[in-house]
């Protein structure tokens, strides 16, 4: 078959305005959804039973199921709920953040996990109280030992971001594959969109790896 | 809440879910086969000495872990037919596109672990006067995938529910059915739950039982 | 702070303490009265209770039964099955680890004025100075913006100890502070020990280090299977040990180590 990239510059304007839509998506659910994943981190360490229970049923769950199937649950079943419309960039952002939050969690979980029992005997050997403990000490280690997964994180999120495009939501995806189907043109075009991803993923998963040898070459005491 | 559930709106149509349901498992065990076997092979070309073999492996890996499931699974169903002027069957392009996004993730398992066997264990060997092949035998492999386990059991339910993503393109899965179902019986709320539920319920243990491995393992390292 | 240097007998005295992990008991009725100016070695053999013995002092463990006084205060005690630690007491105690457990995410001389500055509210500026001052003593001046991970053992060590002393510490506590590190590397360190010894500070000190046990200890007690078993000065307990098990320990490392 004859290919023809020539047609792409016709659209670069649509497809920037998608790959926005992708990134505003992206950039708020990170703060959203990493903000839960923190709140849902203390929860599952916290004394209250139920609190756990609760938030270890809620990670489990958005773990345990597709990203698709809970877009689908926000977007068609919460307004029947709710008994209110809700905007599909709204619906987008509770849907991600959701999940997103589910996923953090785990990386907050896991890092404090890493601040070793000999750290804590030196907090009780200096006299720290509790509080002093975890702002100063437990805190910070975590959140600097977590800093690479949740940016690995961030950059699985500008991907999965791409699923609002089968409700509807005219992100970078979904642009293009209109594009594809008014031109028939799908090798150009959907190839065109996955280099776009790839070209902003991949620089971030490179930084990523530098930054993680930095901290743990710090880290490791 | 005026809505009232009506779980025999699904129920009745319980068929065609289990028959979703049955691609679906079909689509995971499927893909998985070709990503265990055929990650190992990406591993080991990952790790080869040798540039020409090194950065085409490398690229695979690269390109399949930093675009989207979704555009790789649409780009394969509209592309390659007309690339290749083949079509295969939804069942096989749908198991294609999942094992080859699985084995590029799966080779990074596969090669992190390679890379993992300690050092000392490969001076050992040498030391013992194994040969290079039986050192990569009967040493480093068989070590390596005793560390590389949980990470691809994690993979493999991954990709059960990354396998969702085919009924965008029309293969009748459980997603696919699910989606029928709703507009059929305009029972969004019980459909998609129960669907959730059944995702859920294939998952939750599989994640278990690679939780129960890894600490096994912490406890065995220590 | 709680001063425990107005009783002029006994600094520390622990009486009968018990504790096991499971089925394994490590400490079985340890009595140990230390007096100010003591330099105690504690030397044994792996596993009869030695490093116990300073988490226990060091409010770390908690305890099955039996005492601890300081400095002729209640410091820790059990009741009703639950081991109460004095924190104030606590406050006048400083340990330092085998594994240097120095706060990677801080620099040097943050490490140091951090306690300092929380716990006893003391303002940044007068900690930093005394922070520099006690870094320039032992040699580590110019490493006071350095990250832990770029020092080396020796000096990782030597600025946990500085930490340590940050807090003004009735008594020092050391747990194989040399055991991790380069053979080269552990003059250095002891030669800060010795220095401490010099200005009379109290220390408890767990060493497989014989040598070093003989010229900073006033005292050396010999602990195994969770009790003292010899206790004396080091001429005796590393000479002339009156016991028979202590003899056997001491002659099988002197051997080794010849």
């Amino acid at each position: 078959m004859h290919l023809d990239f020539s047609i792409l510059p016709r659209f670069a304007d649509a497809l920037a305005y998608g790959l926005w839509l992708t990134v505003r998506l992206t950039l708020i659910c990170i703060v959203t959804g990493g903000a839960l994943g923190f709140l849902l981190a203390l929860a599952r360490r916290s004394g209250s039973r139920l609190l756990r229970a609760v938030s270890t049923v809620y990670v489990e769950f958005f773990r345990g199921t597709p990203v698709l199937i809970q877009l689908f649950w926000i977007f068609f079943c919460l307004p029947i709920l709710l008994g209110v419309e809700l905007s599909s960039f709204v619906s987008g952002v509770i849907a991600l953040t959701l999940y997103t939050g589910a996923i953090t969690s785990e990386t907050f979980r896991s890092s404090l996990g890493t601040v070793g029992r000999e750290q804590m005997d030196a907090c009780v050997a200096l006299g720290l109280p509790a509080r002093v403990r975890i702002t100063s000490v437990i805190l910070p280690q975590a959140l600097l030992r977590a800093t690479p997964t949740l940016l690995s994180n961030a950059i699985s999120l500008f991907k999965e971001s791409s699923l609002v495009s089968a409700v509807g939501m005219a992100d970078l995806m979904f642009v293009g594959q209109n594009i594809s189907n008014n031109t028939a043109r799908p090798v150009e075009v959907l190839t065109a969109v996955a280099l776009i991803y790839f070209a902003v993923a991949f620089p971030l998963t490179r930084a990523v790896a530098v930054l993680e040898g930095r901290i743990l070459r710090k880290l490791a005491v | 809440m005026d809505y009232v559930l009506d779980l025999g709106a699904v129920t009745r149509h319980f068929g065609p879910l289990l028959e979703g349901l049955w691609v679906t498992i079909q689509l995971t065990l499927a893909a998985n086969a070709m990503g265990l076997v055929l990650g190992f092979a990406v591993a080991l070309l990952v790790l080869s000495p040798v540039r020409l073999v090194r950065l085409p492996a490398v690229a695979f890996v690269e390109f399949f872990r930093c675009t989207p499931a979704i555009v790789q699974i649409v780009w394969f169903f509209y592309c390659v037919p007309m690339l290749f002027n083949l079509y295969l069957g939804s069942m096989t392009m749908g198991i294609l596109a999942l094992g080859l996004n699985l084995a590029a993730f799966n080779g990074e398992a596969y090669r992190a672990a390679i890379q993992a066997v300690p050092r000392e264990q490969r001076d050992a060997a040498v030391a013992l006067g194994l040969s290079p092949l039986q050192s990569t035998l009967h040493v480093i492999l068989p070590t390596a995938l005793r560390l590389a386990m949980p990470v691809l059991l994690t993979n493999g339910i991954v990709i059960f529910q990354q396998s969702a993503l085919v009924a965008i393109v029309a293969v009748p899965d459980l997603m696919y059915e699910a989606k029928s179902l709703a507009t059929k019986t305009y029972r969004p709320i019980e459909t998609f739950t129960l669907v959730a539920l059944v995702y859920f319920a294939v998952s939750f243990p599989v994640s278990q039982v690679v939780g129960w491995l890894e600490r096994r393992r912490a406890v065995a390292m220590a | 702070m709680f001063d425990g240097t107005r009783d002029q007998t006994a600094l520390v005295r622990m009486e009968g303490l018990h504790k096991s992990y499971g089925a394994v008991k490590v400490l079985q009725g340890l009595d140990i009265e230390m007096k100010r100016g003591d330099r105690v070695v504690v030397i044994g053999p792996s596993g009869g209770g030695k490093s116990t013995l300073l988490r226990v002092l060091m409010g770390l463990e908690k305890v099955d039964a039996g005492n601890i006084s300081f400095g002729g205060r209640p410091y820790i005690t059990v009741r009703n099955g639950k081991t109460v630690i004095d924190t104030e007491v606590r406050r006048s105690i400083g340990m330092v680890f085998q594994h240097y457990t120095l706060f990677p995410h801080l620099s040097v001389l943050q490490n140091l004025v951090l306690a300092p500055c929380k716990v006893n509210g003391e303002g940044t500026a007068s900690a930093k100075a005394r922070a520099q001052a006690l870094l320039d003593r032992f040699g580590l001046g110019a490493r006071a913006g350095a990250y832990p991970a770029q020092l080396s053992g020796g000096q990782k060590q030597r600025v946990a100890i500085a930490r340590a002393l940050m807090l003004d510490p009735k008594l020092m506590l050391f747990d194989e502070v040399t055991s991790a590190l380069d053979p080269e590397l552990v003059a250095e360190v002891e030669q800060v020990m010795l220095e401490l010894a010099a200005q009379a500070m109290p220390m408890v000190i767990v060493t497989h280090d014989m040598w070093f046990a003989r010229n900073i200890a006033s005292r050396v007690i010999f602990c195994a299977g969770g009790v003292v078993v010899e206790d004396g000065p080091p001429e005796q307990v590393l000479g002339k040990p009156i016991h028979e098990r202590t003899r056997e320990f001491i002659n099988r490392v002197f051997h080794i180590r010849a």
